[in-house]
């Protein structure tokens, strides 16, 4: 029987005495995917994360990999091995012992556990920094380091806590590439948590968005983004103003709103807080006088024809399709 | 569910056997050092008429009278005073010049390595050496080696080591913004060391002067040789276990025990004191 | 469309006017024309400790090698410049026998000293969760050390002795019917006294590299299938050198340079090398004192030579 899913967590909470970390959550992730927690500080998506690693306990419930149940057993039995966020490099051991780690602890010879080690460090392009400390390493040659020790003990998942957020704007998006590169030629399963919803929208098959340990929405990223589940949802995935219209409340992406001056027509009506550009994009951003904040985000041909400045009264309006309702 | 939630202890939380095997070493190694401790204490209430073992017999403080009784072999309270006089000087030098030594490694200068060297050198030397080459100058200068010359200075050899590494520790955990950050707004060099830095490393300054303190206190075999004719308190002590070992000493024991308790908690009271005065200034 | 924004460009020019018509800036920056450089104050800060070092240390010790090499007879010292102490030295057999002894005794403290402080130190920082609790069980530690060394090392005397402490509780628990005679006047006590003293030598700066170890890196070596004791020996041991190192000088230089416990605890059947110095300077024998003086601190600047080698102790230390 092979198993759908190469993650499935069933009902699992963690505790730490008193206070309730992750909260009775079930998840699945299917085999070869590319699965992101996502969710403020605080929200639970590391403690998810470690315990699918083994790195804590998990308090209820229980967590199979490969349809094994491996709820009780030790990090290196689980088939997971983990990125840390900073790394964790071994400053006493170059990179290539540090890589050859894994095996060492397995007890392969050493030339073939170096022969192993060369092997890997050519895959993420780090091969001619074998004899290299950690500390001579910048942050993104760090990160490749920690990938390929990860990968050299051939997990059937891979955990990832953070792994972009030390590194500057540019490199971010480069490893990112490099990441989805990586999951797809491996084809296994990688599990990322990250707070930026950029980083999971670009990464992810499965989005999971994680608050107060509790999971929110799970769903492709286009799922997420364009029919968020909640308010916190939509506010969290950000480009949604979330505003109470008629009855209920709603979302609308702000790239599919557009400001109207003088005010007229239907929609909201407010005054302009702040004017802010960016690029192929002019943000406008509207106060209305219940103190809502809304903005819109306008492409700059669109802004030129009608530009306003901070002040202005203005109308802001949106497609009746784009309004989606949100539960709550 | 009706079933009764029976909490699970995860194995990955529990905690491993090795706690248990050096929980129980831990226990047996505080066992050791304050075994013979106890045995101090008890002993010093011996009776008028028991050796320095065991059995007691009966109980009495006679011993601890005899402390104050200046004898033929030994004069406790005196010592004890020159002691407590010595052990605040070199406390104090100690500081000063740590301090300033500490301050100083902030920065590579010419010879901060052999000065580093030296330092090294000064506390792995056998103590009676550096009190015999300390003793063979004053004798060749023609000088009487005495407590607050000589004994101070072979002592200092011993204390500022330890301070100086000890405000390596400590400065090196001090950030430079701070300082950059009183600049910017109008200090002087000296109203910044007075107002940001000293305050900071305050804490880490009172452990130097407190360490000195005890080591100067408890020290002899540098002092042996260089002390001149008025001892300090461990060389009284030590002319006493020479000539006659009564439970006197016991008793002598305990109550420099209880000094440095006392003084233990003295410092421990200031570095409270001033960290709950700090808290009241920030909340005024 | 009307601009409703006050005008920010011109407050800004009245404030560059306000700016510049006080005289702070100016008065801040008059008469500092010298700086003086930086390494000058730190070697101005640095002088005392210098200046003292190098005379009551340094100077002290360039003395008694220069007396190492004078004459010698009943009356007094002359000065001179003859080997004949150093010969005596090399060809006594009895600088052998002290030497050979105090390097046993050194050698077996600073193996006992080293596996109890480490398994303290690792128990303290790794285990104990509480930082509270931490700090309670170092000053347990450490209290103890306040008390003279001299009253802690006689103190074994009624605790090891025939009729003492341990004897007695044993004989009562009818463990043996006969005191143990080894426990006092022997190698073993003068063992037990010195790590009763040393072990908190070791406890300290172990204690201090094993707190700078990262506990990501345990947990990374805990993912990469490594067992505990594997961790222990790849990652812990290898990362907390320096404090190994450093507790190891301090406690070996401690039990070479002893003049005190070995005499008190042996009952006179071993002598240290100190110990027998201490003589030769009572009899104001000083050239041969000095002599040996010179031998021992080579051996032990040896000694430490060495352990520096092994760790950077200085990079460490003042880092």
């Amino acid at each position: 029987m092979d198993p759908l899913y190469d993650v499935e967590l069933v009902a699992v909470t963690k505790r730490y005495g008193s206070t309730v970390a992750v909260d009775d959550i079930s998840l699945r992730v299917p085999k070869g995917g590319y699965c992101c927690l996502l969710g403020p500080s605080g929200c639970g998506k590391t403690s998810t994360l470690r315990m699918i690693a083994g790195h804590e306990g998990i308090s209820e419930g229980d967590l199979l990999i490969d349809g094994r149940n491996v709820t009780d057993l030790p990090p290196s039995a689980r088939g997971t091995a983990m990125m840390f966020q900073n790394y964790a490099l071994f400053p006493h051991l170059n990179c290539l012992d540090n890589v050859a780690f894994g095996p060492k602890m397995r007890g392969v010879a050493k030339t073939e556990r170096h022969r192993r080690a060369r092997e890997f460090l050519d895959l993420v392009q780090m091969g001619d920094y074998a004899a290299r400390q950690p500390a001579q390493l910048s942050g993104g040659q760090q990160q490749r380091i920690a990938l390929a020790r990860a990968l050299i003990m051939q997990p059937r998942v891979l955990l990832l806590d953070e792994p972009l957020s030390a590194l500057d704007p540019f490199l971010r998006v480069r490893m990112r590439e490099e990441l989805r590169r990586l999951q797809r030629e491996l084809e296994i399963t990688f599990v990322h948590v990250t707070h930026a919803q950029d980083e999971a929208m670009a990464l992810a098959d499965l989005m999971v968005v994680m608050d107060g340990g509790k999971i929110k929405q799970t769903g492709s990223p286009a799922e997420v983004f364009e029919q968020p589940a909640s308010a916190f949802v939509a506010r969290f995935i950000g480009g949604h103003n979330v505003l109470p219209w008629k009855d209920s409340m709603i979302a609308v992406r702000t790239d599919q709103c557009s400001i109207e001056n003088p005010a007229g027509a239907a929609g909201l009506k407010g005054r302009v807080s702040n004017v802010e550009y960016q690029g192929p994009t002019i943000r406008v951003a509207l106060t209305t006088g219940d103190g809502l904040e809304a903005a819109a985000v306008l492409r700059d041909h669109v802004f030129k024809e009608h530009p306003v400045s901070t002040g202005d009264e203005v109308t802001l309006s949106w497609p009746e399709h784009c309004a989606h309702r949100l539960a709550a | 569910m009706s079933e009764p939630h029976i909490p699970r202890q995860n194995p990955i939380d529990a905690r491993p056997w090795t706690f248990y095997a050096l929980a129980t070493l831990f226990g047996l190694y505080l066992l050791f050092l304050y075994g013979p401790m106890l045995v101090i204490y008890t002993l010093a209430f011996q009776g008028p008429n028991g050796g320095v073992t065991f059995p007691l017999v009966g109980v009495s403080l006679d011993w601890f009278r005899d402390v104050w009784r200046p004898g033929q072999m030994a004069n406790i309270p005196v010592s004890f005073g020159r002691s407590m006089a010595l052990a605040s000087l070199v406390s104090l030098l100690t500081v000063v010049i740590s301090v300033a030594g500490g301050l100083a490694y902030r920065r590579p200068f010419p010879g901060a390595g052999a000065v580093f060297y030296i330092v090294i050198s000064s506390l792995v030397m056998p103590s009676l050496l550096v009190g015999f080459g300390i003793g063979l100058g004053f004798q060749f200068l023609g000088l009487q080696p005495d407590l607050f010359t000589s004994a101070l200075g072979a002592q200092l050899t011993w204390t500022l080591p330890f301070g100086i590494l000890a405000m390596f520790a400590v400065v090196n955990r001090f950030n430079r913004a701070w300082e950059e950050a009183a600049t910017d707004l109008g200090a002087s060099p000296w109203q910044r060391l007075r107002y940001v830095t000293l305050p900071i490393l305050m804490p880490g300054i009172l452990g130097v002067a407190l360490s000195a303190f005890t080591l100067s206190y408890d020290e002899y075999a540098r002092t042996t040789l260089t002390i001149g004719a008025r001892n300090t308190l461990p060389l009284e002590i030590y002319a006493l276990i020479s000539s006659a070992t009564t439970p006197m000493l016991f008793a002598l024991g305990t109550l420099t025990t209880a000094v440095s308790f006392l003084l233990i908690g003295v410092t421990l009271a200031i570095v409270l004191h001033m960290q709950r005065r700090r808290e009241w200034a920030s909340l005024a | 469309m009307a601009n409703r924004e006050p005008d920010i460009g011109a407050a800004v020019d009245a404030l560059v006017k306000d700016l510049d018509a006080a005289p702070l800036q100016r008065e801040r920056t008059a008469g500092r024309r010298w700086k003086a450089p930086a390494w000058a104050v730190s070697w101005l800060q640095v002088i005392p400790l210098t200046a003292i070092l190098v005379v009551l240390f340094v100077l002290p010790t360039a003395l008694f090698l220069i007396v190492s090499f004078f004459d010698y007879d009943r009356t007094g010292i002359y000065p001179a410049f003859i080997l004949d102490s150093y010969r005596e030295i090399f060809t006594s057999a009895s600088t052998l026998r002290v030497y050979w002894s105090t390097l046993k005794f050194a050698l077996i403290v600073w193996a006992i000293t080293l596996f109890l402080g480490f398994n303290v130190a690792y128990f303290l920082i790794f285990h104990v969760r509480s930082a509270k609790l931490r700090i309670v069980f170092f000053l347990l530690c450490a209290i103890p050390f306040f008390t003279s060394a001299i009253i802690r090392t006689i103190a074994w005397i009624p605790f090891l002795g025939r009729t003492g402490a341990f004897n007695q509780a044993v004989m009562g628990l009818g463990l043996t019917d006969r005191p143990l005679d080894f426990l006092l006047f022997s190698d073993f006590s003068v063992v037990i006294a010195y790590v009763h003293l040393y072990t908190l030598l070791m406890i300290g700066p172990i204690a201090n590299s094993l707190s700078k170890i990262d506990r990501a890196l345990v947990e990374a070596a805990r993912d990469a299938g490594a067992s505990r004791w594997q961790t222990m020996v790849n990652v812990i041991i290898p990362l907390s050198k320096t404090g190994i190192a450093l507790g190891s000088i301090l406690v070996v230089t401690q039990v070479m340079g002893d003049y005190f416990v070995v005499r008190a605890m042996s009952g006179g059947q071993s002598a240290s090398i100190v110990s027998a110095l201490s003589v030769e300077i009572q009899a104001m024998q000083y050239p041969p004192a000095a002599a040996n003086a010179m031998v021992l601190v080579v051996v032990v600047a040896i000694m430490v030579a060495c352990l520096m080698r092994i760790v950077d102790v200085r990079k460490e230390l003042v880092k």
